[in-house]
């Protein structure tokens, strides 16, 4: 990924601690397109909120690729043989035995 | 700070038990792999993520006539099973989970809203180029609120609402934890990429690469 260098961007940001907030509300998805449009024209002009954006964007990426983890088969097949004899005791069971309950 | 039983102040709602088997298969299978996921990144022990995702698929079912078809199944599993796990480890006092969880709280607690240092000395392009095991350690060495916040958002997708009502914390919570916890882990990251030898100078505005 590469830097779009413009030589009259700034390289201080005044309001970062702000800008972070933003930039994190937009690559969550929750930020007003308002809030966007103006933000993605105002990176172009700051290096610390372009450099921001893309490194929480990379950051999101990443944890989505390299943290997932399947359930193993052996889980899946017991918790369905745990429900199927939950449902044997709830749909035969009590009914029949409803007096005798413990 | 939460209410950890608040699932289980819902009446169980009784429910034809073949209609619950499929109301189950339908809306809370397909979510296996997602609690299992997160149930492992939060315990950090494949085995307790077993039991974990276990007795949330059962207290789920238990549970299942207070469930509301089409609401979101997969935020109502996920706040079972954090409940789950907030009870499990806070009275079973079973390993360093509990210590953490505790320590957590002690650190934290009203440090929520204090403003995160700025940004960390990370570049994007050093987090494009690290190994897969960098980010699941860094994840790792979180303290588990912000780990769990960061997956719940990064990984699962859920929004902020969702989020707050899983946690079961204010909306403003959800954003500053957040933000924290993604400081902490930028200097995480940062640390094991100065370790390593990435290039972490921040504004290098030399444009050589």
């Amino acid at each position: 990924m590469l830097t779009n260098k413009n030589p009259e961007m700034k390289k201080h940001c005044e309001h970062q601690g702000d800008c972070m907030q933003l930039i994190q509300r937009i690559i969550d998805k929750e930020a007003t397109a308002e809030e966007e449009q103006l933000f993605l024209n105002k990176k172009e002009q700051c290096l610390p909120c372009q450099e921001g954006y893309q490194l929480e964007q990379s950051l999101k990426k990443a944890i989505k690729e390299k943290c997932r983890s399947k359930c193993p088969d052996e889980l899946f097949k017991s918790i369905k043989a745990k429900l199927f004899i939950l449902l044997a005791i709830i749909s035969i069971l009590i009914p029949l035995f409803c007096d005798q309950n413990k | 700070m939460d209410t950890p039983i608040d699932i289980l102040e819902v009446e169980e709602k009784s429910i034809a038990p073949e209609k619950a088997k499929a109301l189950f298969e339908k809306e809370f299978m397909p979510h296996l792999d997602a609690m299992y996921n997160f149930a492992l990144r939060l315990t950090n022990d494949e085995e307790d993520a077993h039991d974990l995702v276990q007795d949330t698929c059962l207290k789920a079912y238990r549970f299942i006539g207070s469930f509301e078809p089409g609401t979101y199944a997969k935020a109502w599993l996920f706040r079972i099973l954090k409940n789950n796990f907030i009870n499990d480890y806070r009275k079973k006092s079973r390993g360093p989970s509990k210590v953490e969880f505790e320590w957590v709280e002690q650190a934290y607690v009203g440090e929520e809203d204090a403003e995160p240092a700025f940004q960390a000395d990370l570049k994007a392009e050093t987090v494009n180029e690290m190994m897969g095991d960098e980010i699941t350690k860094a994840i790792q060495a979180l303290p588990v609120d912000f780990r769990m916040i960061i997956i719940l958002c990064d990984l699962e997708d859920f929004s902020y609402e969702e989020m707050a009502k899983i946690l079961n914390i204010p909306i403003g919570t959800v954003r500053s934890r957040l933000h924290r916890g993604r400081a902490i882990l930028k200097d995480t990251l940062a640390s094991y990429a100065k370790k390593r030898g990435y290039q972490t100078d921040s504004l290098s505005a030399n444009g050589t690469f």
